[in-house]
Formats: C-alpha cells, sequence, structure tokens
C-alpha cells in the first residue's frame, strides 16, 4: 500500500480535511508524514473520530482494527505473544505500512507501541487500498452481471 | 434567537435526553429488566437493531427538570465497529424521549459520529457531548487539590484534548506554573511543554489526567504523594502506582436536594460508576441546557471554550449541583489531601 508515492489531490485533500476537523487543526498542519501521536497529539478516542469522518467523506467502511487487523490476517501464523510482535508479525506490518521507515520497527516491540507509528500516510494508503478494493468487487461484480 | 443570559429555569421541569450504552454484555442484560426486554437479558440479542433502543429510568430534579436516560444496549465493540449505526440508534433514541429540550451523550455515545455532530446533523434540538460539564467539574476540584495542598506547580496530561486543553488555559489564567504533554496542549500559553506524559508528571505533586483515554502512561512515573486528579476511565496511570498516590475522580458531582431518581434511576447510578451518592459531570449538562434557555450547546465535537465552561458552571451551581472531591463512590476529606 504506497499511494503516498504518488498522491491523489482530490483524495488528499479529503484526508487532510477529516484529520485536522478530527484533532483540531488547520489544514496546512496536516502532513502525509505527520505522526499521530507524538507530532499531531493524537489519542486513541481522536483515532476514532479520524476513522469516522474518512467513512464518511470516501463513504467507505474502515474494518476495526485496520492496520493492524489487516496484519493480523496477513501473517497466517502468530502475530504476537504476551503481547510482543512476532517476526512474522514484524514483517507483516512493514509490507502493510511502508511509509514507515523500516528502522522504527524493532525486535521485541510491543502491540501496544503500533499505534505510535502510524502517519497521516498510513490512513490515506488505507483509505486509497480500500476505494481499489471496493472499485474491484464492483467490476467483477458487473463483469459477472 | 440569542441565549439567554438566564440560568435559572424558564419553565417547570424542563425535559431532557441523556443517551447512553451498555458497557458490558452483563450490562447490557441488566439494561433490559426495567422494559422486561426478554431477549437482552438472556442475551440472545445483541442490542444492535432499532428495536432493542429502550427507556432505562427517569431523573428528575424536582420543580426544574425531567430527564429521560434512554438505552442503546449495544456494548463498545458494537458502537466502535460501525459508528453510523451507532448515530442511527442514537436518533432513535432521542424519538423514544419525545419532546425535548436538550439532549447529551453519556460514555462512548459522546465519542462516536463525531464527538456528537453527527447526531446534532440530524436533530432540531441541541446535543452536548458532555465536555464543558466534565471541564468544569474537574477545574473546581484541581483547584481545590491545589489550594488545600499549597502548590503552584500542576502538570496536564491528556492536553491535547478539548477538555485538557481548557484545565490548562484556565489554570495558566490563575497564574499556575502548568507543564503539559505535548506541545499543542500548551500552544500560544506561557507553560512548560515537555516531551511526553511521563517528562510532564516529573517532580510534579499534582498532576491532572485530563485525556478521555485511560491506561496510557505507566504509574510508576508519578513521583511519591502525588494527588492525580483523574477524568479518564480507565485512569489515566496504569499500575502499579505508587501506594501514597491519590487518585480522585475529576468529573464527580454533587447532587442538590430535590434530586429524584426512583428505584432505576438508583440502579443506573450505581451500574454506571457513579455510586448512589453523586452524578458523573456529563449526566447534567443537558439538564443546565434544557433549563439555561440556550440554544446552543456548551460542547460538542471539539468545541469547548472556557467562556463555554463557565457560562456552564453558572447553571450548574444555581440549580445546586457541586464538583465533588471523590475516590470511587465516596467524598474525599480535604484532609487526605495534605502532602507530607
Amino acid at each position: 500500500m504506497s499511494y503516498h508515492t504518488n498522491i491523489d489531490e482530490a483524495k488528499w485533500a479529503k484526508v487532510r480535511d477529516a484529520f485536522a476537523a478530527a484533532l483540531g487543526l488547520e489544514d496546512d498542519e496536516v502532513e502525509l508524514g505527520s505522526k499521530l501521536i507524538s507530532d499531531l497529539g493524537a489519542e486513541s478516542l481522536d483515532f476514532l473520530d479520524i476513522v469516522y469522518r474518512l467513512e464518511r467523506a470516501f463513504d467507505i467502511k474502515i474494518p476495526r482494527g485496520g492496520i493492524e487487523g489487516s496484519a493480523q490476517e496477513e501473517v497466517g501464523g502468530t502475530y504476537e505473544v504476551d503481547g510482543i510482535l512476532t517476526d512474522d508479525g514484524l514483517m507483516a506490518l512493514k509490507q502493510l505500512m511502508p511509509e514507515v521507515p523500516s528502522d522504527e520497527f524493532h525486535d521485541g516491540m510491543r502491540v501496544t507501541e503500533v499505534p505510535e507509528l502510524f502517519r497521516v500516510a498510513t490512513f490515506y494508503n488505507l483509505v486509497c487500498h480500500l476505494i481499489d478494493k471496493a472499485d474491484q468487487a464492483k467490476k467483477v461484480s458487473e463483469d459477472a452481471g | 434567537m440569542p441565549d439567554s443570559p438566564k440560568t435559572g429555569p424558564l419553565v417547570a421541569e424542563r425535559r431532557f435526553c441523556f443517551v447512553v450504552h451498555a458497557l458490558s454484555r452483563v450490562h447490557r442484560g441488566i439494561m433490559g429488566v426495567p422494559s422486561l426486554r426478554a431477549g437482552l437479558v438472556g442475551q440472545w440479542r445483541d442490542g444492535t437493531e432499532a428495536a432493542d433502543v429502550l427507556p432505562v429510568c427517569t431523573l428528575r430534579l424536582k420543580g426544574v427538570a425531567v430527564g429521560h436516560v434512554v438505552g442503546v444496549p449495544m456494548v463498545p465493540e458494537d458502537l466502535l465497529g460501525d459508528q453510523q449505526r451507532a448515530v442511527d440508534r442514537m436518533v432513535q433514541a432521542v424519538a423514544l424521549a419525545g419532546d425535548v429540550a436538550a439532549v447529551g451523550l453519556g460514555s462512548l455515545c459522546a465519542v462516536v459520529g463525531g464527538r456528537g455532530e453527527a447526531l446534532a446533523d440530524r436533530l432540531d434540538v441541541p446535543v452536548t457531548n458532555g465536555g464543558a460539564a466534565t471541564a468544569w467539574a474537574l477545574l473546581d476540584n484541581v483547584r481545590v487539590v491545589l489550594a488545600e495542598t499549597g502548590t503552584r506547580r500542576v502538570a496536564v496530561v491528556g492536553s491535547t484534548s478539548p477538555v485538557g486543553r481548557v484545565v490548562v488555559q484556565s489554570l495558566v489564567a490563575d497564574g499556575f506554573a502548568v507543564s503539559v504533554d505535548h506541545p499543542r496542549g500548551g500552544r500560544g500559553l506561557d507553560v512548560e511543554v515537555c516531551d511526553g506524559p511521563a517528562a510532564a508528571v516529573s517532580g510534579c505533586r499534582v498532576v491532572v489526567g485530563a485525556g478521555p483515554t485511560g491506561g496510557v502512561v505507566p504509574g510508576a512515573c508519578l513521583a511519591p504523594h502525588t494527588v492525580v486528579i483523574d477524568v479518564a476511565i480507565p485512569g489515566t496511570f496504569y499500575a502499579p502506582l505508587p501506594p501514597s498516590v491519590v487518585v480522585l475522580a475529576g468529573e464527580a458531582v454533587g447532587y442538590p436536594v430535590g434530586w429524584e431518581r426512583g428505584m432505576w434511576g438508583w440502579l443506573y447510578h450505581v451500574l454506571s460508576g457513579y455510586g448512589p451518592s453523586q452524578v458523573f459531570a456529563c449526566l447534567i449538562e443537558p439538564l443546565v441546557l434544557a433549563t439555561s434557555g440556550r440554544e446552543r450547546p456548551f460542547s460538542i465535537g471539539r468545541s469547548l471554550s472556557v467562556e463555554n465552561v463557565e457560562a456552564f458552571g453558572r447553571g450548574a451551581a444555581a440549580l445546586g449541583f457541586k464538583p465533588r472531591l471523590a475516590k470511587g463512590w465516596f467524598a474525599v476529606p480535604r484532609t487526605k489531601l495534605l502532602l507530607p
């Protein structure tokens, strides 16, 4: 999910608006590389607000668990043990979050540390992925019909 | 129409609605008892359907206001898993309450759907999300603790939240030395900006937990004998805490003579964590709004101002509500706050 390397301006404007509204920021304070917690001061309940605003803006449904949920599905094996990410878990997260520098993933990383990695780009990529997925499903359905 | 400057009741017994949700599956079952909802009590319904919305209890401040507590019997994971559906159910809950002058939101109902904005868009009565009441109670309790302990320095964790921001602004205006956990919490204010909560609380003997999310900061970073005034549930600091640390409920409010609950209201108070002798501040925000004549909410979305918090406080005090220093269900004597 590397949509952030080739920005769609219309989608980006909606994502930026959603973050600005949810966090009480000016639009120009929201950048793709902004980290949600340390840069923008978001709390976990703010994530809910962000998700809701993105769902409304794009008429999509973001699955509960978002990125982490997808990572757990990708792993197939064990994602975490006693709250510590396994090697497979780390690998799945790296693949799902290419916007995060790989040196921010480290051995012994706790599941609770994962949200600290989230950038605005993480959500931009997720939204673009879900839109593409919905478009593909629609096309398959139309072709079948 | 402009807001009325009056804070007293315009007419006797103004009606308000307070929307709550089930805190757990057990809570959902109990919620179904007053209206004999066998499917909820027996746990074969999950509470997500429109038909599951139900009255919980009626609260009354005699001669002033009557509040209809209406339940959306969805557990937190269902509320958060589909926020649009949660908003739909809240609309149905308000309809069940009938003609009301104000709507308040409890717990996660005040968070989903843009912190009340989505519900407000669909109703023609003001919806208020409890932020002003929470900030008012928290600020009052913090000021009492600071006065009793003779402390001039205070740390605010969760300073970027709407409540946190107002608390920081007000404490700075009072002349206290305030440390905050994030640059956004102190923007434009003369505060000490620290790199995270642990740095902000370092060496502070009075700490405010103003964020809505609990369990985010290790309790070990608190100094012995610190007094924490906290609105997060569960608490901002997770165990283990130094044994001498005192954690007080930030939004407990004592109610006036004339507060009537009936049996189900009493049960609701207890099950919702208020205990029998107090309420959480957010419950009275729609009551004060309904009786004030205001047409605009005290707080909605992230919108919360010092002026609205003060306006709410004047209204609540005029009706006899008073913030209460409490630990769990019980009041804490001020002598317990003396720092060694």
